[in-house]
């Protein structure tokens, strides 16, 4: 056993040296992980939800971890994806269903649609983009403070797993353009 | 939705499955039918139709041209009838954002004839104040019905009619909860009849087209 302890701290110096390069610099976070378009739709005043939406794509290999943003934009972030009768839009089966029981069965009316908090995060396979779009995954902003307004921009900061913290401006819009 | 955006992306991919197939199969149903009009209607159509009839529902919108409550077009009209609720981030929004899109395009004489309705399925959160200021967001007030009963009996009674349903999700310890919900959009004419329904990620451009063709039917008929 006590052959192993030195083994066991250079094994823990070296993962913590990898750790702190990997946050040390924003350059290496951002080759990590190429975020484009990042966008909030503007909400209704009475509205106290808000969704921001972003183009992922990760050379290696990653996972959206957790998503925040300032507290004075909205009191609670998670990463949600909508889901169609409790099943992911992207899956395999669900391009099946379409084709046969959604459009007897599913389409009239008990299609229903959801959202489901990702608790483990979004995976993101190597070299795949991953589109996080309306009616799909977003990261979903709750207790809105103040309703967002076109023009707006929200800083939102993204956390991933091996690329560590990004820094994205999301800009408010009505639609998806 | 561009032809690379969808090659590029898996989910963009599979969202414009849903719309190809929901419209390549209304195709094939409007196809068969035989009023003489080509089916060239992008949304969903059924035969046989639904019918909503004189249904009702308590209107919270004092500034409604809907006094009534009903769930359907006026005279040479077309009410186009949601199911869902305000605390919805992403599916809600989306159908709303791009049904005022396909609004806006439209001929003001023929806009003149769209009321849009929404009925909550959500009381719980959604008072007049909260749905009056959502739909106000999206639409002008006079144009709007905001759709609201306690009466879980009388929303399931309105939700079964049309095909609808939806599922409120377990309290979470914030007190928050999620609800599930079928989120199509119908459009009924006067007489009560849904003409054509809409899936979630149908475009402005698709919904603006069929609304025109449907309005233009109408025209038709009550002027032959």
């Amino acid at each position: 056993m006590n052959l192993k302890k030195p083994a066991l701290i250079l094994t823990a110096i070296v993962c913590c040296g990898a750790l702190l390069a990997a946050c040390g610099s924003d350059d290496s976070a951002n080759e990590g992980v190429a975020v484009s378009d990042p966008w909030t739709r503007i909400t209704a005043p009475t509205a106290t939800t808000g969704a921001v939406y972003m183009d992922l794509e990760s050379a290696d290999g990653d996972r959206l971890v957790s998503a925040s943003v300032p507290s004075g934009v909205a009191g609670k972030v998670e990463v949600h994806e909508t889901v169609t009768n409790g099943e992911s839009m992207d899956s395999g089966e669900m391009g099946d269903a379409m084709e046969g029981d959604a459009m007897e069965g599913g389409m009239e009316g008990d299609a229903m649609m959801g959202m489901r908090e990702m608790k483990d995060g979004l995976e993101l396979p190597a070299g795949e983009e991953v589109s996080l779009e309306p009616g799909s995954y977003h990261v979903m902003l709750l207790e809105l403070q103040a309703p967002i307004a076109e023009g707006d921009t929200i800083p939102v900061t993204l956390m991933f797993e091996k690329a560590g913290e990004v820094q994205v401006d999301a800009e408010a819009r009505d639609a998806e353009s | 939705m561009a032809g690379s955006r969808s090659e590029r992306s898996p989910m963009r991919g599979s969202r414009l499955l849903v719309v190809l197939v929901a419209a390549v199969s209304a195709l094939v149903i409007a196809g068969c039918s035989s009023d003489g009009y080509p089916g060239d209607l992008n949304g969903m159509t059924r035969q046989p139709q639904t019918e909503v009839g004189n249904v009702l529902l308590p209107n919270e919108n004092a500034k409604s041209s809907n006094a009534t409550g009903s769930l359907k077009g006026d005279g040479d009209g077309l009410m186009l009838v949601y199911f869902g609720f305000t605390n919805c981030p992403d599916v809600c929004p989306t159908t709303l954002a791009d049904l005022r899109l396909a609004l806006e395009d439209i001929d003001p004489e023929q806009r003149d004839r769209i009321q849009v309705g929404m009925v909550t399925v959500d009381p719980q959160r959604d008072n007049a104040e909260v749905l009056n200021g959502y739909l106000g967001f999206f639409f002008p007030e006079e144009q709007f019905s905001s759709f609201i009963t306690n009466d879980k009996a009388k929303l399931a009674e309105v939700e079964k009619i049309f095909g609808a349903s939806h599922r409120i999700g377990k309290k979470q310890p914030d007190g928050g909860y999620d609800v599930d919900h079928s989120a199509l959009l119908y459009a009924v004419d006067s007489d009560g009849v849904v003409e054509v329904e809409w899936p979630f990620g149908t475009t402005a451009e698709d919904m603006r087209s069929d609304i025109e063709q449907l309005l233009d039917r109408r025209a038709d008929q009550s002027s032959s």
